[in-house]
């Protein structure tokens, strides 16, 4: 009777051949395996505006003084006190952040990262 | 050769130099225990040439100077400082004019010093709170934003020039236009001080969106 024809790869299964050593690659690296000088951008909890409950004072103020700004001395004092005090704690918090909660911002990382590269290559 | 370049190039050891008189007359006793470092510092490091435009005299205002350099046009300092002094000139004269005519009773409340009346119609003109246009998912909102001082000042300033500039007659000259814009600015009426309104009602009006901001 004439050879049967079956598929190549029963061939190959009856013949043993993968279950010897001669298997494909279980892994096909499309890019190099090797760390990437960056990181992914982690979206940090964006913080909320500050200073709103000064500002809306002070726009009940202008709304009832016709937007005059000398009878509404106070509060405009009070709105750049707030402002004043935020641009401070903003510096400040932005400065220890080594300090305060545990990872450093995907920004900072990814500096200190270019400045130390992952060799790829020996010369 | 040398090639003009954006960003000083001065190395970091170099120090400012010191203008005021005052801060040199001071005798050794006087000073604090900062001061005196500061002073042994800068008898060892060196110290960057000064610009043209810093001063150590008393008629020198920091003020005046930015604003003939926002009034200057092509580099012509010249100009644009000789029409400053004709504007400070003209606002004396008008003020000086309106004191003589005045009955005696009001003579004291009329302000002759021209570099108040600039200060104080500039303070005048300076808005509180800015807009910002912030975008969110597609569509630009005009977000109520408070300012810091230099963005005020130069709005304050450059609402002032570019009205004068532009709502003239074609025969009056910048000084007594100028003159007549700060004088208004100074009892809080005229145009810039309409413009500035119109910015606080914008604020006002869209102050809802004050939650966008993230700062």
């Amino acid at each position: 009777m004439a050879a049967p024809a079956y598929p190549a790869w029963v061939t190959r299964w009856v013949s043993g051949q993968w279950r010897n050593k001669k298997r494909p690659p279980t892994l096909r690296p499309t890019r190099t395996l090797a760390l990437a000088d960056k990181v992914a951008n982690r979206r940090e909890q964006p913080t909320e505006a500050t200073c709103i409950t000064e500002m809306s004072v002070m726009m009940a103020c202008w709304k009832q003084n016709d937007f005059n700004d000398a009878p509404c001395a106070e509060e405009i004092r009070v709105f750049y006190d707030c402002v004043a005090k935020a641009e401070k704690d903003r510096k400040n918090q932005n400065e220890d952040f080594l300090l305060s909660r545990g990872n450093l911002p995907s920004s900072k990382v990814n500096k200190l990262l270019k400045r130390f590269p992952q060799i790829t290559r020996y010369v | 050769r040398i090639m003009p370049v954006r960003w000083s190039r001065y190395n970091p050891s170099y120090l400012e130099p010191e203008a005021k008189p005052e801060s040199y007359q001071k005798p050794l006793e006087e000073l604090t225990e900062e001061e005196r470092e500061q002073m042994e510092l800068k008898a060892v490091r060196p110290i960057k040439a000064a610009p043209p435009n810093l001063s150590s005299s008393v008629f020198s205002d920091p003020m005046v100077s930015k604003f003939t350099n926002m009034m200057m046009k092509s580099g012509n300092k010249v100009l644009a400082r000789s029409l400053m002094s004709q504007t400070l000139e003209a606002i004396k004269r008008k003020q000086l004019e309106k004191y003589h005519k005045a009955p005696e009773n009001e003579k004291e409340a009329i302000e002759c010093n021209p570099y108040v009346i600039f200060h104080q119609a500039l303070k005048n003109c300076q808005p509180i709170i800015g807009l910002s246009s912030i975008t969110r998912g597609g569509k630009t909102y005009q977000v109520p934003v408070p300012l810091t001082d230099n963005r005020k000042r130069f709005l304050a300033m450059k609402w002032l020039i570019t009205e004068c500039r532009e709502n003239k007659h074609r025969r009056t000259l910048m000084p007594q236009k100028l003159c007549q814009e700060l004088l208004l600015a100074f009892n809080n009426e005229g145009p810039v001080i309409k413009k500035k309104h119109v910015l606080h009602k914008m604020a006002e009006a869209n102050r809802a969106y004050a939650h966008f901001r993230w700062w």
